[in-house]
C-alpha cells in the first residue's frame, strides 16, 4: 500500500508541473481546446447529417446517438489529458535512447512511460462533452437516478482502461519498428469503432470488438445505463474484458522492453 | 534553374530511400488507414435497414466512395510533411538547404512525391485487400469508374495538399508550435472536404458553401470525379476550382516563404 501511495504522490507532482506548463503557454492550452471540439463538432456533424435522412439507426434515436458520442468523447478527453500524452512519446524516446533516464528512475518504467507528460486543456473539452450529454438526456426527457450516474462515472473510468490498453499495446510496437509514429493513427482509426452503437454490429466484428479489444462495450454500456435500463451482465463483461485488455497490453510492453537496446552514448 | 532541375531526381531519390527505410511505419499506416471504412462499413449498413437509398447514395454506392477514398488519399495526402518543414524551420536545419542552389518548393515538391511513391508501393497491397474484400460481400458501383476524369482531378488534388501544407508549414517562421493550427485544418479537411460523408449528403446551402471551399477539392471531388458521378459541367467547375485553389496556395507559400527568410536567424554550424 506505501508503494502505491509513493506512485499517487509522484503522479500529483506530475500534475502540478503540467498545470504550471500549460499556464505558461496559456495561447496553446486554448488553441488545443478549439482544436479538440472542432473534432467532437465534426463528430457531431455526422450525426447530424446521417439524422436527416434517417429516424433511428440500430435502435438509436437521434439524441441516444449523441448520448453516446458525447460519451466517448467524454472518456477519450479524460484519456487525452492523463495518460495519452506520456504514450505517445514511447516512440521517440526508444528511438532517441531517452527511455534510458526513465529507466533510471526508482519507479515502474509502465508508470513512469504512461505519466511522463500530462495535458490540462482536454479536461475543458471532456467538461463539454458532459454538457452535451445532459443537454440531450434532458432532450430525451431522461432524469438519471443517483445510482445509474455513478455507475456511468464508474464505468467511464473503466473505458479508459480500453483506451489505454489499446494505445500502450500500439506504441509498444515501436520496440520492433523504428518509427512507429503511424501507431497514434492507428489508435484514432480504431478507435471510430468505439462510436458505433452496438447493436448495428454483427458477426466476427462483433465478437472481436466485445471480447478481444471491448470497443464496443466502452461507450456504449456507459451510454446504456443512461438511457436504459441498467443490466449487469454487459457492465461485469465491460469490467472483465476492459482489465483483461489493460494486463494483456502491459504484458506486451514488458515483453518489448526486453528487446530495448539503448540508443544514446 | 537547369542546374536545380538536374537536382530534383537526386533529391527524390533520397527521399524515396528514407521513407522505404521506415516501410514498416508505411504499412501501419495503409492498414490503419483501412480501419474508417470497415467502421463505415458497419454503420451505415445499419443506416441503410429498411432503406433503399439515403439521399443520393444507395449503400453500394457509398461503400464505393469511402473505397475510392482510400486511393484518393493514398495518391494525394501528405505523410508529416507540415511537420518535417515546421521541424526544418524552427530547429535552424533550413542552413544547409539555403546553402544548395536548388528552390525549397521544388526541394519539398520532389520530397513530397517521394513520399506518395513509397507510400503507395506500401499501401497497394492494403488497398487493393480492401477493394477485392468489399467487392465480394457488396456490389460496388464500379461500372461507372471514370479514370480519364479522375487523374486531373487527382493530380489537382495532390498539388492542393502540397500547396495547403507548404502555407500551413511555413507559418513555423512566426509561431513556435504550429501542431495545433495543423490539426485544426486537418478537421476542417475532414469534415468540409468529404472525408467523413459524402458533401452531397449535406443540405444543399451547406453543400454549395462547401464547394467554394478548397476541402471539397482535397477528398470528396477527385474522389466524386473517379466514381463517375458528376455532369461534365460539374466536372469542369470543380478541376477549374481545385486548380485555381492550388496555385492561390502555391503563390501565398511563396510569399510566406520571402517574408520568413527575412525573419527567419540561422543559428549553430
Amino acid at each position: 500500500m506505501p508503494y502505491f501511495i509513493h506512485l499517487l504522490k509522484l503522479w500529483l507532482i506530475q500534475l502540478r508541473y503540467a498545470i504550471t506548463r500549460e499556464l505558461a503557454f496559456r495561447a496553446n492550452f486554448f488553441a488545443w481546446v478549439i482544436v479538440e471540439l472542432a473534432w467532437f463538432v465534426l463528430q457531431l456533424a455526422f450525426v447530424g447529417v446521417v439524422y436527416q435522412h434517417v429516424d433511428s439507426v440500430a435502435g438509436w434515436n437521434r439524441y441516444e446517438m449523441i448520448v453516446l458520442v458525447a460519451t466517448n468523447q467524454l472518456i477519450q478527453q479524460i484519456f487525452t489529458a492523463f495518460l495519452m500524452p506520456g504514450l505517445v512519446k514511447l516512440p521517440d524516446l526508444v528511438r532517441t535512447g531517452g527511455l534510458d533516464f526513465l529507466l533510471l528512475k526508482p519507479a515502474p518504467p509502465q508508470f513512469l512511460v504512461s505519466t511522463s507528460s500530462l495535458e490540462i486543456g482536454p479536461l475543458a473539452n471532456a467538461g463539454i462533452a458532459l454538457i452535451v450529454v445532459l443537454s440531450a438526456l434532458h432532450s430525451l426527457a431522461i432524469t438519471p437516478t443517483l445510482s445509474a450516474t455513478f455507475t456511468y462515472l464508474f464505468l467511464v473510468l473503466a473505458g479508459l482502461f480500453v483506451h489505454y490498453a489499446l494505445l500502450l499495446a500500439l506504441v509498444s510496437f515501436t520496440f520492433w519498428i523504428v518509427q512507429a509514429e503511424s501507431v497514434l493513427l492507428g489508435y484514432y482509426s480504431i478507435f471510430q469503432v468505439a462510436r458505433l452503437p452496438r447493436e448495428a454490429t454483427r458477426g466476427w466484428f462483433r465478437v472481436i470488438f466485445t471480447f478481444a479489444i471491448p470497443l464496443l462495450l466502452v461507450a456504449n454500456v456507459p451510454a446504456s445505463v443512461l438511457i436504459r435500463n441498467m443490466h449487469i451482465t454487459p457492465i461485469l463483461l465491460f469490467l472483465g474484458t476492459s482489465l483483461s485488455a489493460a494486463l494483456l497490453a502491459s504484458l506486451f510492453f514488458y515483453l518489448g522492453l526486453r528487446r530495448y537496446q539503448s540508443a544514446s552514448s | 534553374m537547369t542546374a536545380a532541375l538536374r537536382a530534383l531526381p537526386t533529391v527524390f531519390s533520397i527521399g524515396l530511400q528514407r521513407q522505404l527505410a521506415y516501410r514498416w511505419n508505411y504499412l501501419l499506416r495503409a492498414l490503419f488507414s483501412a480501419v474508417p471504412l470497415l467502421v463505415s462499413w458497419v454503420f451505415w449498413e445499419a443506416v441503410f435497414q429498411g432503406k433503399e437509398t439515403v439521399g443520393r447514395y444507395t449503400l453500394a454506392g457509398l461503400l464505393t466512395y469511402y473505397a475510392v477514398l482510400l486511393i484518393v488519399e493514398a495518391v494525394s495526402s501528405p505523410a508529416d510533411d507540415d511537420f518535417q518543414i515546421s521541424r526544418e524551420i524552427r530547429e535552424g536545419m533550413l542552413n544547409p538547404i539555403l546553402l544548395r542552389p536548388l528552390p525549397y518548393g521544388l526541394y519539398r515538391g520532389a520530397l513530397f512525391l517521394s513520399g506518395r511513391c513509397a507510400y503507395l508501393v506500401a499501401a497497394f497491397i492494403p488497398v487493393f485487400l480492401c477493394f477485392f474484400i468489399l467487392s465480394r460481400v457488396v456490389h460496388l458501383e464500379l461500372a461507372s469508374f471514370d479514370i480519364l476524369r479522375g487523374l486531373p482531378a487527382l493530380f489537382g488534388s495532390a498539388l492542393l495538399q502540397f500547396s495547403l501544407t507548404l502555407c500551413l508549414s511555413l507559418t513555423s517562421f512566426w509561431f513556435l508550435d504550429i501542431s495545433s493550427l495543423i490539426f485544426l485544418v486537418y478537421s476542417l479537411e475532414f469534415l468540409a472536404g468529404g472525408h467523413v460523408f459524402p458533401l452531397d449528403l449535406l443540405p444543399a446551402p451547406l453543400f454549395t458553401a462547401a464547394r467554394f471551399l478548397p476541402f471539397a477539392y482535397e477528398y470528396w471531388f477527385p474522389a466524386a470525379a473517379l466514381c463517375g458521378t458528376l455532369s461534365h459541367r460539374e466536372w469542369q467547375i470543380g478541376i477549374g476550382m481545385q486548380f485555381a485553389w492550388a496555385i492561390f496556395f502555391l503563390f501565398f507559400a511563396y510569399f510566406l516563404w520571402k517574408a520568413g527568410l527575412r525573419k527567419y536567424t540561422a543559428a549553430g554550424g
